[in-house]
């Protein structure tokens, strides 16, 4: 980003935003080639191809991230006014239906271009850490091609300049989660937790497209109600379509807030629609109905509640792709999907408010799960979910910015955490729990080393990475201002900080467990042997940039103006940050003053968590080995190992009634009214009807022959009877 | 000249006849006679035609018509030799092999 603009002006702007696609195409090349010749090709191949279809994307990435950092980069824009530092293609109509117009459209801007960098990136190091994971693994080719398969759909999801081409990466990478969780699919769980991971995200998609149908509505129905209003609007719709990304920021600058904002303006949020099937709702209604909708969507997608119960599962599948899919990129989705409908939600305040509440319930909930597990992997999940519980908090106060760095950050201390569990399961005979580990610290130096480092960034302490993502979205929650939402806010920045301290000591106790005191003695093999190069060079690398990641929000010290990241971002979130000044629906107070006591509080509350586990981890645990817990605890623990209970009142609540409904349309429409009655029952008049007319069937052909003539006479008499007088 | 219709009817009345050997006659080689009959009376009937309109067309019909006759019959008695060595009649009433 630092690079000087003079510097590259030898990329062609309009040549590179023509050849967006190609950043797709390799990874979706890598995985055909895996897929249909993998077998053929041999591990060697496979292993080399897969990960350079990958690297090469991270390249061309590489190449469009520069390009966009050059102020003389233009999109071609079809509202009539600049979008500097972004490039984009639009490569066709792919449906149209009299104004509605959806098209094959790529563009990068600066979000897009740092979730490319991310998604390219730590996938070529996961491909990397694959090969050496899955060296034993029969289904390699499988696996390789799922992976690439993966990253095309998730270049889509981020690439797509419409919320349709978005709902086909969408699509794609939920079904390449489901192909990897139920990768071994020979264990009848794992294949479970594949579909329970795949039907929970169909209720989310089903929400999502709901919203996107709701927002053509909208848009429809505004021009006859508001002909000036509308006709910026239109002028880009036309074009582009109200699905497209940037037709959703000019419908949101087309509808004032308020009449009392905006005098005289013919349509406000507050005036009912006038025809069509939304005809006497509010607009503002409907627009919060779609927010809620598209919130749906993306608990399902970035395992929010009440969807979250399927990320936990999803460990079933190999480590690699709990750190690419279930922890750096496609849970991310759903973050990613609000900071593109940011214009919308800044409009509002109620489901600014619900989603705020959602993350920070999810924050905290995931988080009390994790105190008490003992698989290494699941407490990373619950982690999961509780850090992508932060980010919507994030996004429902109005820090996108914070949410998107948060989202950054987070792929990489969590990927490096997955990618160091994966690690220790391969030294120590694929052993998870972590009360059979512990003593790691000597046998596997560069994995404890990057593990620690990664702790410490998701731990909040300073200066790593995570500090200042996780802060920037707690100080957001504690300064921003919803008005007529205090209350909620200050609820949702109370779960965010409780969420921290639960954070703090959960990966303590983790780290503890795994790493520090001595071996076990329940461990599988006696000594564990640390993991090859191209396992340990991903961690490291990983690790380096946990440390440096930090380096986007350093300018948020006390005394200075915004951070490197928020201002980096400005570009793709101007339209937000003109709806949210003209609707006056969250206050952002100045940079400026920011107190030293804010960065006290939250490190203060990193080392109370980490360092009472610590503690009690190293110190008190080991000596109470084996003696009973106070009944208060111990009914406190067992309510946090048994995850509340949620699998089982989702069980009773929703699986049972949902099943007895399907049992019975299976007994009364399937085998009574279609078997019986019109399969069953059609067979049954033929073979009747058949055997009836056996009887005339005499085997004389000189009787079939006077049919015919008398049938032939009679068609005669018939026509002669019509041409004669 | 004799008129078209004269043709006509005589072509009818040898199509009836035959028509009626076909159905009533129980001696295969008379049945087998009797399509002949048929088949000459649609070969009347195109001549007829064709000469009442000066067409070639319906004089080129009857000869496809003989070709195609005397390949059927040629097969024809083929089948009625076979069936009377197999079965050892040619009544058209103990040929009832259709049924089962």
């Amino acid at each position: 980003m630092a690079l000087h603009s003079s510097m590259l002006t030898w990329v062609n702007a309009a040549g590179l935003a023509e050849s967006l696609y190609f950043i797709i195409a390799l990874p979706l090349l890598g995985a055909f080639i895996s897929g249909v010749f993998g077998r053929l090709l041999g591990r060697a191949n496979v292993n080399l191809l897969a990960t350079a279809a990958v690297a090469g994307s991270f390249m061309l990435s590489l190449l469009v991230f520069a390009a966009i950092n050059n102020a003389g980069v233009t999109a071609p824009n079809p509202f009539g006014d600049a979008v500097p530092y972004a490039l984009g293609h639009d490569y066709g109509t792919w449906f149209a239906a009299g104004g509605f117009r959806v098209n094959f459209g790529l563009a990068v801007d600066h979000l897009s271009g740092t979730l490319l960098l991310v998604i390219t990136g730590v996938g070529t190091l996961i491909h990397l850490y694959s090969t050496s994971y899955m060296e034993h693994d029969e289904g390699y080719w499988r696996f390789f091609a799922y992976l690439n398969l993966f990253v095309a759909m998730m270049l889509t999801l981020v690439m797509a300049d419409n919320l349709v081409l978005l709902f086909v990466g969408w699509e794609g990478v939920g079904m390449c989660s489901y192909l990897l969780i139920g990768f071994w699919y020979k264990n009848p769980a794992y294949a479970f937790a594949g579909r329970k991971a795949f039907i929970t995200n169909r209720v989310g998609d089903f929400g999502f497209l709901l919203g996107s149908f709701l927002l053509v509505l909208m848009v429809a129905a505004l021009p006859a109600q508001a002909p000036s209003q509308a006709g910026r609007l239109e002028a880009g719709a036309a074009q582009v379509g109200p699905l497209n990304l940037r037709g959703v920021g000019a419908l949101a600058t087309a509808l004032p807030y308020s009449a009392a904002k905006a005098p005289g303006a013919e349509v406000t949020l507050e005036s009912r629609v006038a025809s069509g099937p939304l005809a006497g709702f509010t607009y503002g209604g409907v627009l919060t109905a779609a927010l809620l909708l598209f919130l749906l969507g993306a608990a399902g997608k970035s395992a929010q509640v009440p969807l979250y119960v399927w990320l936990p599962d999803a460990m079933a599948g190999p480590t690699p792709v709990s750190a690419l899919i279930h922890a750096a990129t496609m849970v991310t989705a759903g973050v990613y999907l609000f900071c593109r409908l940011s214009p919308l939600l800044v409009l509002s305040p109620a489901a600014m408010a619900t989603v705020a509440l959602i993350g920070g319930t999810t924050a905290l909930l995931a988080a009390l799960i994790a105190f008490t597990q003992n698989d290494i992997k699941k407490v990373l999940a619950y982690s999961t979910v509780s850090q992508l519980g932060l980010m919507f908090l994030g996004v429902g106060v109005g820090a996108f910015w914070a949410a998107a760095f948060h989202l950054v950050t987070h792929a990489f201390f969590k990927a490096c955490l997955f990618l160091g569990a994966g690690s220790v399961m391969h030294g120590n005979g694929d052993e998870t729990d972590i009360q059979k580990l512990g003593g790691l610290r000597k046998e596997m130096k560069v994995t404890w080393a990057t593990f620690a480092v990664a702790t410490l960034a998701i731990t909040g302490v300073v200066p790593l990475s995570g500090f200042f993502s996780k802060d920037a979205i707690l100080h957001a929650a504690h300064t921003h201002v919803v008005p007529g939402f205090e209350g909620a806010m200050h609820v949702a920045y109370a779960l965010g900080l409780l969420t921290a301290l639960s954070t703090a000591f959960y990966m303590t106790r983790a780290y503890v467990l795994a790493f520090e005191g001595e071996r076990s003695k329940d461990a599988k093999v006696p000594h564990a042997h640390e993991s090859a190069a191209a396992m340990t060079a991903p961690l490291v690398v990983l690790a380096v940039l946990s440390v440096l990641g930090a380096a986007w929000a350093f300018p948020l010290l006390p005394g200075t103006h915004e951070p490197v990241f928020e201002n980096f971002l400005l570009p793709v979130f101007s339209v937000t940050e003109q709806v949210r000044a003209a609707a006056g629906t969250v206050l952002v107070p100045d940079h400026a003053g920011l107190p030293w006591g804010a960065y006290v509080q939250a490190w203060v509350i990193a080392l109370i968590g980490a360092g009472s586990a610590f503690f009690l981890y190293t110190r008190f645990f080991p000596s109470r080995a084996g003696q009973p817990l106070p009944a208060a605890l111990a009914f406190a623990r067992n309510l946090s190992r048994n995850k509340f209970y949620a699998d089982e009142l989702y069980e009773a609540v929703l699986i049972r009634p949902l099943k007895f409904v399907a049992r019975l349309a299976y007994q009364v429409l399937d085998a009574l009214v279609i078997d019986t009655v019109a399969v069953r029952g059609t067979a049954w008049v033929t073979a009747q009807v058949g055997s009836a007319l056996r009887l005339i069937q005499t085997g004389d052909v000189q009787a079939y022959a006077a049919i015919m003539a008398a049938a032939a006479l009679g068609g005669i008499v018939y026509a002669l009877s019509r041409v004669m007088p | 000249m004799i008129p078209l219709t004269h043709h006509l009817i005589l072509a009818a009345v040898l199509f009836c006849i035959g028509m009626a050997g076909v159905l009533v006659r129980r001696n295969a080689l008379v049945v087998f006679m009797s399509i002949e009959l048929m088949l000459n009376a649609a070969n009347l009937t195109f001549l007829a035609f064709a000469r009442d309109r000066a067409d070639a067309a319906g004089h080129a019909s009857a000869f496809f018509i003989i070709a195609v006759a005397a390949a059927e019959a040629a097969i024809g008695l083929a089948i009625v030799i076979s069936v009377f060595r197999s079965r050892g009649t040619i009544n058209m009433d103990e040929l009832r092999t259709l049924r089962n």
